[in-house]
């Protein structure tokens, strides 16, 4: 210090002499430019520190924002399409193409771009014939018309894509029309159809007949090894409904199930997979009262899920569940229900992309649904007319109406986390494919179809189990380590221990997460009943040598002094351990009979995984002992000595000075150490990561693994798409560590320096 | 008995259990650590085993346990059986380079003399005996007296030939590479300016063509050098026997190094100590980084902590001096405080994840749409690189160094500021020459301990920028000389890499002991030194300290 003294006395005296007057000014500019700086850089600092949160919660938060929609286009289509009447729309991927089935069986292609006529192509087969009766597939190029005279014809649209050399995008439209037949002899109309490819590309049927009669015509591949491939027909009756009792038909993607909606309100089940045997599964009341007519049928993608939509507005999806009392082992269950639209559902168009659909009301009112959520992301009108057909765009990003005046309307849409509510998150959700609702977490799958489970719970509980096991594993010892450092031992011993404890804190966690993953999991599994032993032999050792201590001095001439304890407890414990260890299978067979993960299953109904809670609880410990370690000694030695030497003066012992004055005048300090132990526990990553299977499971087994919020984000966020809904339900999770840790350590801290205050007061 | 309880000095002897347990479990690990990463440079012995049926073994133990009791049939339950590990290596071979064997299905054990380890860079060990050495397809000769001389001379010849074929694809072709790289990135940038007048600029692209063309001439005569050297390098060969006899002959060019650990002398044995040791340290990963060194690893650590410590520095001190001696002390200040504490305790994770969203998606994503949208949509600096892990632990440690620099001024007795000023300097040439020098060892305190924590971080960096393997080091000999858009190699990574997703984790095991055990070795070093200056400090204002 005299040294810098020094320095700055001969500067002070170095600018008296050569600058005078401009040297202060130049001292004075220089203070004031310092303080400029530090103010704003030490500010900007605080601020941008800070601003993590905020960050991380802006990138969480467009997740609650609704969906948006807008009115792109209207025209009217009896000016291009003069004297037929559209009957089914559809759109292509860049949604600049319409096309249009009509009554008098032509496609008219329209380009929505400058509202212009493209061409039309008549079906051929059916030229005089009037079509009355259209459907879409979901991928929106399969297309199945019916005749009023028993005729049927099966088309596929497509839409192919040239890059001209300027780089603009021509979309060429073509209509292919596959098949067209004569399904009913006696030439009656019919009234609905549904119309599908298989795997195989060969097509299933189902036709409507005066609303009376189901006619199934398929095709099936026979394969055989012998023989050459052969294409077999069928032309089959399905069922037997009285008269004019079909009010809607559906088949899915597989061609497998056929579903049947009546006039009173019932939903038929048929199975035909068997094409020449049409099988009734199940005939279930879909509606309220059998009043009510089934307006409306459509498979979700993936074909699980059935939406339901009736007479009086309602809408709900039914969904096919294991079911052992039914003969063929399946039942129809309502897994949602969604809002009502306030008229007769008209129709119901499935999303190509996700597990959206559009439900279409009379009084021209299209609600956007969201099969997982149950939300309605968007309530569209554009006129209040009755509502002919819907069709969502291949991208989802827009949907096509065709009123009842032939009027179309084009909506763009933009509904980027559809599948995200707090339920979805927060709450249970019957997802597809599940017996009831539950809380899963499942990013992603395999398949296009598949639904996508984003609830929170099962991580929340995974790191609040992995926080537990740590700490019941590490609050023990470290507040008797602790203590037994702050108050008995001898600052000699205290030296060592405190760097010791200090290098135990430095460890990376990567380290620890290694060694437990691959070492101590492994072992682990081999000693698990010496490990439980130890804990009931090292202290009855440590007793042990307590009273050996006793009496020893009376044999030698030794007395080990105070504070200076640890140094016969430590060799204690490793006897123990070592003992233990060696006990281990007598225990193992006699506690166990013999195999303890057999004892386990047959006794707890419990499996014994490798890397689980034990090991992690072990490992996290390893991380969360020193810090625990640190600050409650800090606080326990920091209790003024006033005190203690009071409460020795008094004839207290040290036990009985440390239990009653020391411990509880600390005990704010020990809180907050155990506060900050938490907060360290619950963000914990690479421990969690290497050391569990990470297996996102909700039980609180110690025998099975587990998987945190950080390890998930660890996982799953190299993967995620930028601003996807997996990216930002991935910071919402983020968001939601960065919260708990961050009350928990301000908790910790105030009553830490509470405890502090009182300290200096006392 | 009774008394003890009563005084509780039985209690006393409780709580020390749990500092004893704490005490046991860092000296384990500590010390299963050392002991298994010892493995990666202790030669051991090469065992021939006989099995009852007939199989002949060679190779090293790597492991003795005994057998489970599951595994023994019913009459032996009670007996206690041994069964050990060996590395047999030849991969290529039989398949596999591991195995167990029983000591019942033993017959005899011996340890042959000659039995020699090949390490090679590809299909790991080979363990046998040699047979002959080929020049050219032609035996030479083998008398004994010369025949491991005469090895290791060739072996010398063929590892200079790699060294060379090495420096020159490394850093000739290497740069030659990444001029042309640099050259077709022009090339792009400018058809990206010139869209749909590409014309305009035809003779610009038409030369950089040329140049291109120029290198990879250059690059083809680079090539021919690069294939005359192995084609010598290749006449070189051995040929061994495995313990079962089968004959492989194996070119020397693929020879790390040939040892025969039966008939090591203590010299020797320091020797292989001592190679082994620098190859760990200063050469490059083999064999999908379960064999070899970790230099790049080290390399990248060593690299981000620097740069973390550059960003982290300034700030932490700014905001240091900020809180200490320009804010007003208040409840504002007392808050930004807590806050900034507990900044220290939210997980790492969060900060990797905010490195993510903001330094990668947000800012690199900007800069590449700015400046350099022709290369899109391949990113330049919209992903991890080593700019991003750093800036990102630099705000983990930020708290830390901030921590460290108010203690350290707070500690600085009040006296000593108030003497400067009444002297009649100015605040900040009190803070420069006063306070900041006072302060010093403080802040070198907390700089030691934020980059040991960043030198142990894991989570943040493995989504920002970490790989397992990164083609070329964040720092070489092309302009601009810093890569800090390069993907790096971290040894704490490294240790989760191999030790987690490596396809055959037998083999990595030593390797990530070794790696281990360097880690900790580092962030042990520098806490070390950060608690013997924060002691020295304590005694130096003892007085003033709370």
């Amino acid at each position: 210090m005299h040294k810098l003294k020094d320095q700055q006395g001969q500067d002070n005296n170095h600018n008296n002499k050569t600058s005078g007057r401009s040297g202060h000014r130049r001292a004075i500019f220089y203070d004031k430019a310092a303080k400029i700086i530090i103010l704003s850089g030490g500010i900007a600092t605080i601020i941008a520190v800070l601003g993590i949160l905020a960050f991380v919660f802006y990138e969480a938060y467009p997740l609650w924002f609704g969906s948006k929609a807008e009115l792109d286009t209207k025209l009217d289509a009896s000016e291009i399409i003069v004297n037929r009447q559209p009957l089914l729309i559809g759109i292509d991927e860049y949604q600049e193409i319409a096309y249009v089935v009509t009554d008098s069986a032509t496609i008219d292609f329209i380009d929505l771009k400058r509202n212009s006529f493209i061409k039309s192509i008549s079906i051929a087969g059916l030229e005089d014939e009037k079509i009355i009766s259209v459907s879409r597939s979901l991928s929106n190029y399969l297309i199945g018309v019916g005749t009023a005279s028993g005729k049927i014809g099966m088309l596929k649209l497509n839409f192919t894509i040239r890059f001209l050399q300027t780089g603009e995008r021509i979309i060429e439209p073509e209509a292919e029309i596959q098949n067209v037949l004569l399904v009913d002899s006696l030439k009656r109309a019919v009234t609905k159809v549904a119309y599908r490819l298989d795997y195989d590309s060969q097509p299933s049927f189902a036709a409507v007949v005066n609303d009376s009669e189901l006619i199934l015509y398929s095709q099936q591949r026979k394969r055989s090894l012998l023989e050459p491939t052969q294409v077999q027909e069928f032309l089959t009756t399905v069922g037997d409904f009285p008269q004019n009792s079909i009010s809607a038909i559906e088949l899915d993607d597989f061609c497998e199930k056929l579903m049947i909606g009546t006039t009173d309100g019932n939903l038929y089940y048929y199975s035909v997979k068997a094409k020449d045997k049409p099988v009734l599964i199940q005939k279930i009341m879909v509606t309220e009262s059998n009043k009510t007519s089934v307006t409306a049928l459509s498979f979700i993608i993936g074909d699980q899920t059935l939406i339901v939509g009736d007479e009086k507005g309602n809408v709900s999806s039914w969904m096919r569940i294991l079911d052992d009392k039914s003969v063929y082992g399946w039942k129809m269950v309502r897994s949602h229900k969604f809002n009502s639209l306030s008229s007769s559902v008209t129709q119901i168009s499935p999303s190509p992309r996700n597990k959206s659909f559009i439900a279409a009301g009379k009084d021209g009112i299209i609600n956007v649904n969201h099969l997982t959520s149950e939300r309605t992301l968007l309530e569209l009108s554009a006129k209040s007319l009755p509502i002919k057909d819907v069709a969502f765009s291949p991208k989802s990003n827009g949907a096509l109406v065709l009123y009842e005046d032939n009027s179309l309307a084009k909506f763009e849409i933009e509904s980027p986390h559809p599948e995200i509510t707090l339920k979805t998150v927060f709450g249970k959700v019957w997802y597809e494919g599940y017996q009831k609702p539950e809380f899963v977490w499942q990013s992603s799958g395999g398949t296009d179809d598949f639904e996508p489970k984003f609830s929170l719970i099962p991580l929340i509980v995974g790191t609040l189990k992995g926080t537990f096991y740590a700490l019941i594993f590490a609050i023990p010892i470290a507040l008797l380590g602790a203590l037994y450092t702050s108050s008995f031992s001898h600052p000699r011993i205290k030296n060592i221990i405190k760097p010791t404890v200090e290098i135990m804190a430095a460890l990376p966690s990567v380290v620890i997460g290694f060694l437990a993953g691959l070492w101590l999991a492994p072992l682990l599994e081999k000693i698990l009943p010496g490990v439980i032993l130890i804990f009931i032999l090292s202290p009855l050792m440590v007793f042990g040598g307590f009273f050996l201590s006793k009496k020893i001095p009376q044999w030698m001439n030794f007395k080990l002094k105070p504070g200076f304890e640890i140094i016969l407890i430590v060799p204690l414990l490793l006897i123990g351990i070592q003992i233990s260890l060696w006990l281990g299978p007598f225990f193992e067979q006699v506690v166990f009979g013999g195999d303890y993960r057999q004892w386990l299953l047959s006794a707890l109904n419990e499996q014994y995984d490798q890397r689980n809670s034990i090991v992690v609880g072990f490992a996290m410990g390893f991380a969360v002992i020193p810090i625990i370690f640190t600050i409650c000694e800090d606080s326990l030695s920091s209790v003024p000595q006033h005190l203690t030497s009071a409460s020795l003066a008094l004839g207290a012992t040290r036990w009985q000075t440390a239990l009653r004055v020391v411990l509880p005048t600390a005990s704010p300090g020990i809180f907050s150490a155990i506060m900050i132990g938490f907060g360290r526990a619950i963000g914990e990553t690479m421990i969690v990561l290497m050391a569990t299977g990470n297996t996102p499971i909700m039980d609180f087994s110690p025998f099975n693994g587990m998987r945190t919020l950080s390890a998930n984000i660890a996982v799953e966020i190299p993967e995620a798409p930028y601003h996807g809904t997996l990216y930002r339900v991935l910071f919402l999770s983020a968001t939601l560590l960065f919260i708990m840790t961050f009350f928990v350590n301000t908790a910790a801290e105030i009553v830490r320096q509470r405890l502090r205050k009182k300290f200096m007061d006392v | 008995m009774k008394k003890s309880f009563k005084s509780g000095e039985i209690f006393i002897w409780f709580t020390g259990l749990g500092l004893g347990v704490s005490l046991i479990m860092i000296s384990g690990l500590l010390v299963l650590i050392f002991i298994n990463g010892s493995d990666y440079f202790l030669p051991a012995s090469v065992i021939n085993v006989t099995k009852t049926d007939g199989t002949v073994l060679l190779g090293q133990i790597t492991r003795t346990e005994e057998v489970s009791k599951y595994d023994l049939p019913e009459e032996l339950k009670d007996e206690t059986y041994k069964r050990i590990q060996l590395k047999t290596g030849n991969r290529e071979i039989q398949g596999f380079d591991f195995i167990w064997v029983d000591e019942r299905d033993i017959r005899e054990t011996k340890y042959p003399e000659d039995a020699v380890v090949i390490e090679r860079l590809e299909f790991g060990n080979f363990y046998g005996f040699i047979k002959e050495i080929k020049v050219n397809g032609k035996v030479k000769p083998d008398s004994d007296a010369t025949f491991s001389s005469i090895l290791t001379g060739y072996l010398n010849k063929t590892s200079n030939i790699r060294k060379e074929i090495n420096a020159v694809e490394k850093s000739e072709i290497g740069n030659l590479n990444y001029q042309i790289e640099q050259l077709r990135l022009k090339i792009k940038k400018i058809e990206y300016k010139y869209r749909g007048r590409e014309e305009q600029a035809a003779s610009e692209i038409r030369l950089l063509e040329q140049q291109i063309t120029e290198f990879d001439e250059a690059y083809k005569t680079l090539r021919h050098k690069v294939d005359s050297l192995s084609s010598i390098g290749k006449k070189f060969t051995v040929v061994c026997t495995t313990a079962s006899g089968i004959e492989k002959e194996i070119p020397l060019m693929s020879i790390v190094r040939v040892y025969s650990p039966n008939e090591m002398t203590f010299f020797s044995q320091i020797g292989f100590i001592a190679a082994k040791l620098w190859e760990f340290v200063f050469e490059e990963p083999r064999e999908s980084n379960t064999e070899g060194g970790v230099f790049p690893a080290i390399f990248g650590t060593v690299m981000m902590v620097l740069l973390m410590s550059i960003a982290v520095v300034p700030f932490g001190v700014l905001t240091a001096l900020y809180l200490r001696e320009y804010a007003k002390q208040g409840a504002m200040v007392r808050t930004v405080r807590i806050a900034v504490n507990n900044l220290a305790g939210v997980p790492s994770i969060v900060f990797g994840v905010f490195g993510l969203g903001f330094f990668i998606y947000f800012v690199g994503g900007t800069i590449d749409q700015l400046f350099f949208p022709e290369r899109l949509p391949s990113p330049t600096w919209g992903t991890g690189g080593i700019l991003w892990a750093s800036l990102t632990l630099a705000l983990l440690t930020m708290p830390v160094v901030i921590v460290a620099t108010e203690e350290a001024l707070a500690a600085i007795p009040r006296g000593i500021r108030e003497s400067s000023l009444a002297l009649g300097a100015t605040k900040w040439q009190t803070i420069r020459r006063i306070v900041l020098p006072a302060a010093t060892p403080g802040i070198l305190t907390g700089l030691i301990l934020a980059m040991a924590r960043g030198a142990g971080e894991v989570a943040p960096l493995m989504i920002t920028g970490v790989v397992k393997l990164a083609p070329s080091l964040p720092l070489d000999s092309n302009f601009p000389f810093f890569h800090l858009d390069r993907k790096f190699m971290h040894l704490g990574f490294h240790i989760y890499d191999v030790g987690f997703q490596s396809p055959n984790v037998e083999a990595a095991t030593p390797m990530v002991y070794m790696t281990t055990l360097l880690l900790i070795f580092l962030v042990v070093l520098l806490n070390i030194t950060a608690m013997v200056i924060r002691a020295r400090l304590r005694k130096k204002y003892k007085s003033s300290t709370f």
